[in-house]
């Protein structure tokens, strides 16, 4: 998860840090958009300029094969087309899965285990040869060699004998699961149904390599373009990057890119307050500037919205996530439901959200899945706890489950400020249980040591927070790790952190992977979330939202629930 | 040489007149000093009865107050000067609205306490170390000396942030930070004390008491530390704003005081961002901890020169210096 616009299963939870960082945010129904068109800029985009990335983390990796990314990221989108990719529309709109490279969605099997794409006409790179569908599955088969690592696990889960493959380079025999029957079909063999695989098809390991430019971990330097731009420049790994026009490219055979200026110059390794500063300041090439990684902190919010041109220039985002108090059944007393509930019942989420920067940048969350319908989004409230928690009940629990003299518990956060398992959290938290008799210490970690410690069965602590994003926009990558009781890893980052094995569930997960109607599935999912949710294994506490400044002359600034980034496909600065 | 120059050689080891009475005379002369001294007290009486001052404002340093900040505008707090009001006579945190009075006046416990353990593990470490290789043999003098170099050589933040790092968590903070302040922080006491020492030891009442078969330890505790008082306690009181200084920069970088302890340091960090949105949050520990650190050292001064016998007597030394270039 280099593309800092995306969440990832793994690196959420291998680098928490990241993903917080990094999160942008998706709106949510009610949100007040921050872009669609009327803001920024006045009049029509045009074709033309120079568009500058202000970001604090560099574009590294920018391999196809290496990029874990959510919707095929946002940088690496404008190089990389792939089979099907996220629509670039504006709040829920912009959470659904279109075609890209592919003539659609693809076509499933009965059971969803056998899905089959066709390629569009007049599909090219940027030397002008021809896209064909081996160079799909070449590009899919080097994501599987060592050397190329860094990529979504789902590809090696989902296609028959991806376990064990090893790459091109090792095994030039290649992948049977994958099919090209001819040069414009591409046919893929599951191990299990997955009614989701054309939002994994979204990702940057579809995108077409032409076996013949492939050198290896080198590719990354001149990866060669499917998509509206060619990367002229990439120094330091990533950390200045400069794209160009691909001449190749047809706006004809992409209706997702809008691709209207003329070179993108992407500069990184940036202070957080130095890119707010630019941004706000707006001068010279900055004018024409957006970041795609980087938030308005609280008090950066705080002096922002005192100023009424620079509110204008603020893009508002929610990105599928949920912050959340995770507890290991485990561990004395988080064993008894009662002691989960009291907990459930004492939080003041007025505090937290205001400790997560106020209510502009967090919203309250009682439910798992983030509150949008691509979720599934089902509401429920299992344990009220109102705006300012509620300490009576919480007592009375506390009480039924034999301590009615309070309880004395350790909450493990992680050190890291700005971030959502910080100390200011736990704080937090910490000062509303007090009410309720609960007296919370705090076990600060550092931020590698806090998710090595927190995401490991040997180590999981009873109580701590805890925070998680998906892949794409939709119950599979957000539930299933959480609460799927066959994704407990023994050894290694496990999710499951209350390590839920129930029958009922698993079944009701395989149930709903075997659908292909996505509308019908989120349902599913919205259901299975709040019944999950009476268990109290987790207590939901808030989804993030994210604030963005872009520069003066930015135009159609178009913000989507899937990434809830200004999208730079679509930003003109003419 | 020392027959000749009495104040230019021996002057600063010289032990205070008997009953220390010109000290107090020379220091209530100094009104700088008087005045440091009195805001010194007073900041230590505000910290030892923060509970009381917390109590007569009818506040505490934890309690968050949701509804006295602006949730929507990134949490700044309502009102003008950080909303400083009857109820909260310094204004509230913004994000949480804790009240800012009580967490300064708890917070200054925490910065002067964690300062004060410091600097006496500093002294004590200092001039133990400081007597044994000025009284000990050569083999053991220049043991402790190269320890002393190598200490010295020791970057204060780096070490601290490295052993903060190790140590559990469970440790109770401000007497780790003090701890880790104090041990290495003493290189300073113990060169003083051993060159004062090594200059003493070659004094006719030193010579005298080692002839009448005194031992070490006795030389030093009748003799040496009288006459090392007067340094100490001057560098002494110089050491301490310097550790409330490290001690508000580690709570800075984050790797101090823990919350919800209040501490300056800590308080800087946290309002770090707020210079634009709320100026006061930050202006408040800032000054607290400017005023702190300038008066103790302002008094640390006068102190010095209260001990120091030259004082009185700069033109002597002047002449001294004359003789000496005369001979």
């Amino acid at each position: 998860m280099r593309q800092p616009s995306v969440i990832s299963r793994r690196v959420a939870a291998a680098t928490a840090v990241l993903v917080v960082a990094a999160g942008a945010a998706a709106c949510g129904p009610k949100d007040n958009k921050g872009g669609d068109g009327s803001s920024g800029a006045a009049g029509k985009p045009q074709k033309g300029g120079t568009l500058t990335v202000l970001n604090s983390k560099p574009q590294e990796d920018f391999d196809p094969a290496r990029l874990y990314t959510s919707g095929g990221g946002n940088v690496p989108s404008l190089v990389f087309r792939t089979l099907t990719t996220r629509n670039r529309e504006d709040g829920a709109a912009g959470a659904k899965v279109v075609p890209d490279l592919a003539t659609d969605l693809g076509t499933p099997s009965k059971n969803a285990t056998v899905w089959t794409y066709t390629l569009k006409d007049g599909l090219k790179y940027e030397d002008g040869t021809a896209i064909t569908s081996a160079d799909i599955k070449y590009g899919i088969e080097r994501s599987f060699a060592a050397e190329l690592s860094g990529g979504a696990p789902y590809l090696r889960d989902w296609l028959i004998g991806g376990a064990d493959y090893q790459g091109p380079y090792k095994d030039k025999k290649g992948l049977d699961s994958i099919e090209t029957p001819d040069a414009k079909t591409i046919v893929f063999h599951l191990d299990k149904p997955e009614g989701e695989f054309p939002f994994l098809a979204t990702q940057t390991q579809t995108t077409p390599v032409p076996r013949a430019k492939d050198n290896g971990t080198k590719y990354e330097e001149h990866p060669i373009s499917s998509g509206p731009y060619k990367v002229v420049k990439n120094e330091g790994d990533g950390e200045r990057l400069i794209l160009e026009r691909n001449p190749h490219w047809s706006a004809s055979t992409d209706e997702e890119r809008k691709a209207y200026p003329d070179r993108i110059d992407v500069r990184s390794g940036l202070d957080s307050a130095v890119i707010n500063q630019r941004l706000s300041a707006s001068q010279g090439a900055d004018a024409a500037a957006v970041t795609t990684d980087t938030n308005l902190g609280p008090a950066e919010l705080a002096k922002v919205t005192g100023d009424k041109k620079l509110a204008a220039r603020v893009g508002t985002g929610h990105f599928g996530y949920t912050n959340y108090i995770a507890f290991n059944p485990k561990v004395k007393p988080f064993d008894d439901p009662k002691v989960r509930q009291a907990i459930s019942y004492a939080v003041d989420r007025s505090s937290v959200v205001n400790a997560a920067g106020g209510s502009s940048l967090a919203e309250p969350a009682t439910t798992f899945l983030p509150d949008q319908a691509a979720f599934g989004h089902t509401p429920y409230d299992h344990f009220p706890a109102g705006k300012n928690g509620n300490a009576t009940k919480a007592k009375e629990l506390l009480k039924e489950a034999g301590h009615p003299k309070g309880l004395t518990v350790t909450l493990t956060h992680s050190n890291d400020k700005d971030f959502a398992t910080s100390p200011e959290i736990a704080t937090a938290l910490q000062e509303a249980l007090k009410k309720a008799g609960i007296t919370v210490k705090l076990q600060g970690l550092e931020s590698n040591d806090y998710s090595d410690t927190v995401y490991n069965l040997k180590s999981e602590p009873g109580f701590f927070l805890g925070g998680w994003g998906a892949d794409w926009p939709s119950g599979g990558p957000f539930f299933a790790p959480i609460f799927d009781g066959r994704q407990i890893v023994k050894s290694g980052y496990n999710f499951n952190s209350g390590q839920l094995n129930d029958a009922a569930v698993n079944k009701e997960i395989d149930e709903i992977n075997k659908l292909t109607d996505l509308d019908a599935a989120a349902k599913r999912w919205g259901a299975l979330d709040k019944k999950v949710g009476e268990q109290a294994l987790t207590v939901p506490l808030f989804h993030p939202v994210y604030k963005r400044l872009y520069g003066e002359s930015v135009k159609n600034v178009v913000i989507s629930d899937w990434t809830g980034v200004l999208d730079i496909s679509q930003v003109a600065v003419k | 040489m020392s027959q000749v120059l009495p104040a230019e050689g021996a002057g600063a080891v010289e032990a205070p007149a008997p009953g220390a009475h010109p000290f107090w005379r020379r220091l209530r002369a100094r009104r700088s000093a008087l005045v440091a001294a009195a805001i010194v007290a007073l900041l230590v009486l505000a910290a030892l009865a923060a509970p009381l001052l917390a109590g007569i404002e009818g506040q505490d340093p934890t309690t968050y107050h949701p509804d006295l900040v602006d949730s929507a505008s990134g949490g700044v707090p309502i009102g003008s000067f950080g909303g400083i009001s009857a109820e909260h006579w310094l204004g509230v945190e913004p994000l949480t609205g804790r009240d800012l009075f009580a967490r300064i006046v708890y917070g200054a416990r925490v910065s002067l306490g964690v300062a004060l353990g410091a600097t006496l593990l500093q002294v004590i470490i200092g001039v133990g170390i400081g007597l044994a290789a000025g009284l000990g043999n050569r083999f053991v003098d220049q043991a402790l000396s190269r320890i002393t170099d190598v200490v010295v050589a020791l970057p204060v933040m780096v070490t601290a942030l490295g052993a903060l790092a190790v140590v559990p968590t469970s440790f109770p903070r401000p007497v780790l930070i003090a701890v880790i302040i104090g041990l290495v922080g003493w290189s300073g006491t113990s060169k003083i004390v051993r060159a004062q020492t090594l200059s003493l030891k070659s004094r006719d009442h030193v010579a005298a008491a080692r002839l009448s078969g005194w031992g070490s330890w006795q030389i030093a505790r009748r003799e040496l530390l009288p006459a090392l008082a007067a340094p100490v306690i001057t560098y002494a009181v110089l050491l301490f704003p310097s550790n409330i200084v490290v001690e508000a920069a580690l709570s800075f970088l984050g790797v101090g005081i823990k919350p919800p302890t209040p501490s300056w340091g800590q308080m800087l960090s946290d309002a770090d961002t707020w210079y634009q949105a709320a100026p006061t949050y930050l202006l408040i520990p800032a000054l607290l901890l400017f005023v702190t650190v300038l008066a103790l050292t302002v008094l640390g001064e006068g102190v010095r020169t209260a001990l120091d016998p030259r004082a009185e007597s700069r033109l002597r030394i002047g002449t001294g210096r004359k003789k000496e270039a005369d001979a």
